[in-house]
C-alpha cells in the first residue's frame, strides 16, 4: 500500500465507511482463515503447526476447524 | 395463546434460527446477523415476510446479493477487488455445531419481533413481525443493505406492519 492510496481509505473521520470495512475484513478474514487452513490440512501440516501459525493451541484449532476440514477434503 | 399457537411459534423460532444460521454459512459466516434472519423470514411458509418485501420491490436474492454488494464496496477503498478469494469455498460445509448463536442485533430484532407478535389477534409469529423489527435498525450491514437497494426502511416497515396487523 503506497502512502498515496490511504487517502481513498475509509478514515476514522467517516466512521460509518470504515466500521463496515472492518465488518467486510472480518468477514473476508474468516472465509481465508478456513481456506487456508483447509489447504494446510490436505497439504499434510499437523494441527499443532497450523495452532501454532495461528497462535492458538492445537486443541483450539482442531476444535474450530476440523468439522469444516472434514466436510470440504472428505477426510 | 392457546397450545396449538404455541406448537406453531416453536416451529416458526426454530424456522428462524436455522434458515438465518444456514444464510449465513452459505455465505461464510459463522454467526448469523440481522440481514441472515430476515433472509429466514422471507422463507417462511405464512409468506407475510415475502409479500412485505415484494411491496418495496425486492425479493430475497435480491437482498442476498445485495449483502454481498455491502461488503465488497466496503473492501474497494482498501484495494481489495470483487472477490479475492473467488477459488476458495464460499460457504461454510461443516455441521454447524454447538449452540445456535447470532449477533446481539439480530437476537434484538428476533426478541422485538416475538413482543410484536404477542400483541396481534391471533398472537401468532409470523415473518412480517421480523421484518417490523429489523426495519427499525439503523446501522449496520442490512440498513446498508436496503439502501442499496432503494428501500426506504419507513415504507418496508409500514408494508410489513400491515401484513402482521400491528398497524
Amino acid at each position: 500500500m503506497d502512502v498515496s492510496s490511504l487517502d481513498a481509505l475509509p478514515g476514522p473521520e467517516r466512521p460509518e465507511a470504515a466500521l463496515a470495512a472492518v465488518v467486510a475484513l472480518r468477514r473476508l478474514a474468516g472465509r481465508l482463515e478456513v481456506a487456508a487452513v483447509v489447504e494446510a490440512i490436505g497439504q499434510g501440516w499437523t494441527w499443532a503447526q497450523v495452532g501454532e501459525a495461528l497462535g492458538i493451541s492445537a486443541q483450539a484449532a482442531h476444535k474450530k476447524f476440523a468439522p469444516e476440514v472434514r466436510a470440504q477434503r472428505g477426510r | 395463546m392457546g397450545l396449538a399457537d404455541a406448537v406453531r411459534d416453536m416451529r416458526t423460532i426454530k424456522a428462524l434460527m436455522t434458515g438465518a444460521e444456514a444464510e449465513a454459512r452459505s455465505r461464510g459466516e459463522q454467526v448469523p446477523g440481522p440481514e441472515h434472519l430476515l433472509l429466514a423470514a422471507t422463507a417462511l411458509p405464512d409468506g407475510t415476510a415475502a409479500r412485505a418485501l415484494r411491496q418495496v420491490g425486492v425479493d430475497a436474492e435480491q437482498l442476498r446479493q445485495a449483502i454481498d454488494r455491502v461488503h465488497a464496496d466496503a473492501l474497494a477503498p482498501l484495494g481489495i477487488g470483487a472477490d479475492p478469494l473467488a477459488g476458495a469455498a464460499a460457504d461454510l460445509r461443516g455441521p454447524a455445531t454447538g449452540p445456535l448463536r447470532s449477533t446481539p442485533q439480530a437476537q434484538q430484532v428476533f426478541q422485538e419481533a416475538v413482543a410484536l407478535s404477542k400483541s396481534t389477534r391471533p398472537s401468532r409469529l409470523r415473518g412480517a413481525h421480523v421484518v417490523v423489527a429489523a426495519s427499525r435498525l439503523d446501522a449496520g450491514t442490512l440498513p446498508r443493505a436496503l439502501a442499496g437497494l432503494g428501500v426506504d426502511r419507513a415504507g418496508l416497515r409500514a408494508a410489513a406492519s400491515a401484513e402482521a396487523g400491528t398497524d
